[in-house]
């Protein structure tokens, strides 16, 4: 699979200013991101997620490192741009021009004009699904169809990668669906996507590879499923609270309970035999066992600690 | 490559993002308020202006009650057309690039195929665009006020709107300029009103620079000499002359005496017209290429 997007040790430090301590936004990131891939780029707020997006649209400059696009090391040629559509998050689209208008505005921008580009601009509103509102003003439009409009500017000169900042933040639920399906349809066109976000869901439901970043560092990276391991095991249990409160302290998790159905945790399979016979002693009985899949939300929380008790024990 | 084909190439084709960027400025900078509201304000004062006459001493009869109401509405135009029109001149180019960082327009710009430069040559191209169709809707209401009121083409206020642009455009130019600076229109307005300002009095730099007994630079016969000759005034005095000379004089480009005074039809009385456009051009051009030289690694 061809690599699309990569950075060396790409590292970004604001100056701090009067004298105030310097910012490390970013350190020595290696980025990789593959071709007909939806990368989702996650972490916290200041992690370094824009600063990385930033970077890779020469909006802001490198203190050490080095990018590469499309095999290019000069990330503002034309071939390079060309190739881009990017979505900032909560971008502004004038009110005053029609939906159609604003496509046209960027269109032009990409050296596109007269039939080319009203072709262009029907089949990005076509694949926004935005067709039926594309001679309406954009202050009539809701807040999923700015998002959509905003989506189809990126896409309006067809670009091979897509640059996506929190796409489905701040939409209703079917806004965000909508929206995620046309990203699955994107990458089964063999576009690249890069997307960062903080919807976990949104990006274990349609992303094929992952980087959590955190402190400015790429704490983790790789695909989904390699990551995503089913490393735990679920053991489903009937029984009183009284029982299970006698687990406490060996080593199984109480994860829920509703009703007289309690939900225990173990982190592997060499642990569930010994776990049986404390639910037995308990006087809880067996209802099920199964492996568990971790939840990206899960590793999000686990790698992103790990890192702020690293940070933490440094600082001490 | 997957992406569509773009245009076939030619010379104007490196202009065409720079025009699209710049009609677009100009639709939506003719939709702010503050600017409409300045606009709305300063054509009721030039239409007003023709009323004054009632509040004229009646007393007063004949050739001079009319000469002295036809004064009255060149004045009160005339300012009223210099005040607003550098107003709407430094909102304008205070905001035009600020905002667009403020509400993140600019990335999706400069994310294109779009340089820096063309950027900033397709925002300072659309200020101009606002600046002249407000100075054009301004001096048009004027031009028809004097040319009903004395039946004669005035063709001298058509020079002096001509003359009153250069002074907008290079005010526009160096506000354009700190706005590149900034992250708010805030700044770049105060110095765009500070640009205005010591611009209009550089006469009075160049008369503290003569009544402090500064003599320039090439008085003093080396440090020692600069050292022992040293006062507060002679500072002054030197601080003041060095503006003026860097400082663009504003003042040339005004013809509100001629047009009060004179007859409508006469031609200007500035010497040296086309060294007074250069001189504007050559303005206008360091402050874009000082905009240009901010905004070239600014990190956005």
């Amino acid at each position: 699979m061809s690599v699309i997007i990569e950075t060396r040790k790409l590292s970004k430090t604001y100056e701090g200013a009067f004298g105030s301590q310097d910012v490390v936004a970013l350190k020595d990131l290696d980025l990789v991101v593959h071709g007909g891939e939806i990368y989702g780029y996650l972490g916290p707020n200041g992690s370094g997620k824009t600063t990385t997006i930033k970077l890779l649209l020469a909006l802001i400059f490198p203190t050490s490192g080095e990018i590469e696009i499309l095999g290019e090391k000069n990330i503002t040629a034309r071939k390079v741009r060309q190739n881009i559509g990017y979505l900032p998050e909560g971008a502004y689209y004038p009110d005053f021009l029609k939906g159609e208008e604003v496509l046209r505005f960027y269109g032009r921008l990409y050296g596109l004009g007269g039939k080319d580009l009203e072709r262009r601009i029907d089949a990005v509103m076509d694949t926004v699904g935005m067709t039926h509102a594309r001679k309406r003003l954009l202050r009539g439009y809701s807040k999923g169809m700015r998002q959509r409009i905003g989506l189809a500017q990126a896409l309006i000169s067809d670009p091979q990668i897509l640059i996506l900042d929190e796409p489905t933040t701040g939409l209703d639920p079917i806004a965000r669906k909508e929206i995620r399906d046309i990203l699955a349809r994107l990458r089964d066109e063999g576009k690249t996507l890069l997307i960062s976000s903080h919807e976990l869901l949104e990006v274990e439901l349609i992303c094929n590879r992952i980087g959590i970043l955190s402190y400015g560092v790429l704490q983790t990276q790789g695909a989904i499923d390699e990551l995503l391991t089913d490393r735990e095991i679920s053991i489903l249990v009937a029984g009183t609270e009284q029982g299970a409160a006698q687990l406490e302290g060996t080593g199984i998790t109480v994860e829920d309970t509703v009703g007289d159905r309690i939900k225990l945790r173990v982190p592997d399979e060499t642990h569930v035999y010994d776990a049986l016979a404390r639910c037995k002693a308990a006087g809880l009985q067996l209802v099920s066992v199964a492996p568990r899949r971790e939840t990206l939300e899960e590793l999000f929380v686990r790698v992103v600690g790990a890192a702020e008790a690293a940070a933490r024990k440094a600082a001490v | 490559m997957s992406s569509v084909a773009v245009s076939a190439g030619g010379l104007l084709t490196p202009l065409r993002g720079p025009w699209t960027i710049a009609w677009y400025t100009y639709r939506e900078g003719i939709r702010k308020k503050t600017l409409v509201g300045f606009l709305i304000l300063s054509l009721l004062v030039i239409f007003g202006s023709s009323f004054m006459g009632a509040f004229l001493n009646p007393t007063t009869v004949g050739d001079v009650e009319k000469d002295i109401d036809l004064k009255l509405i060149k004045d009160i135009c005339v300012t009223s057309i210099s005040i607003f029109g550098i107003l709407i001149t430094i909102f304008v180019s205070a905001s035009a690039v600020p905002t667009e960082l403020e509400n993140r327009v600019v990335y999706t710009i400069l994310s294109k195929p779009v340089r820096r430069f063309q950027y900033l040559l397709g925002k300072f191209a659309g200020v101009q665009l606002i600046v002249l169709v407000n100075l054009g809707l301004m001096g048009a209401l004027f031009f028809l006020l004097l040319y009903f009121r004395q039946g004669v083409m005035p063709t001298l206020l058509l020079w002096s709107i001509f003359f009153t642009y250069f002074e907008f455009l290079i005010v526009s130019a160096f506000t354009f300029a700190i706005s590149c600076t900034a992250t708010s229109a805030v700044l770049p307005t105060i110095g765009g009103l500070f640009v205005w300002i010591t611009g209009s009095l550089t006469e009075y730099l160049k008369d503290v620079g003569v009544r402090s007994g500064w003599k320039g630079w090439a008085g003093f016969e080396g440090p020692s000499d600069l050292m022992e000759h040293f006062s507060v005034e002679k500072l002054v005095g030197g601080l003041a002359e060095s503006l003026f000379r860097v400082l663009p004089n504003l003042q040339e480009y005004n013809l509100k005496m001629q047009i009060l005074d004179k007859p409508p039809n006469d031609p200007p009385t500035i010497d040296l017209i086309p060294q007074l456009i250069i001189y504007g051009l050559v303005y206008a051009a360091s402050g874009f290429i000082l905009a240009y030289l901010f905004y070239r690694r600014k990190e956005i």
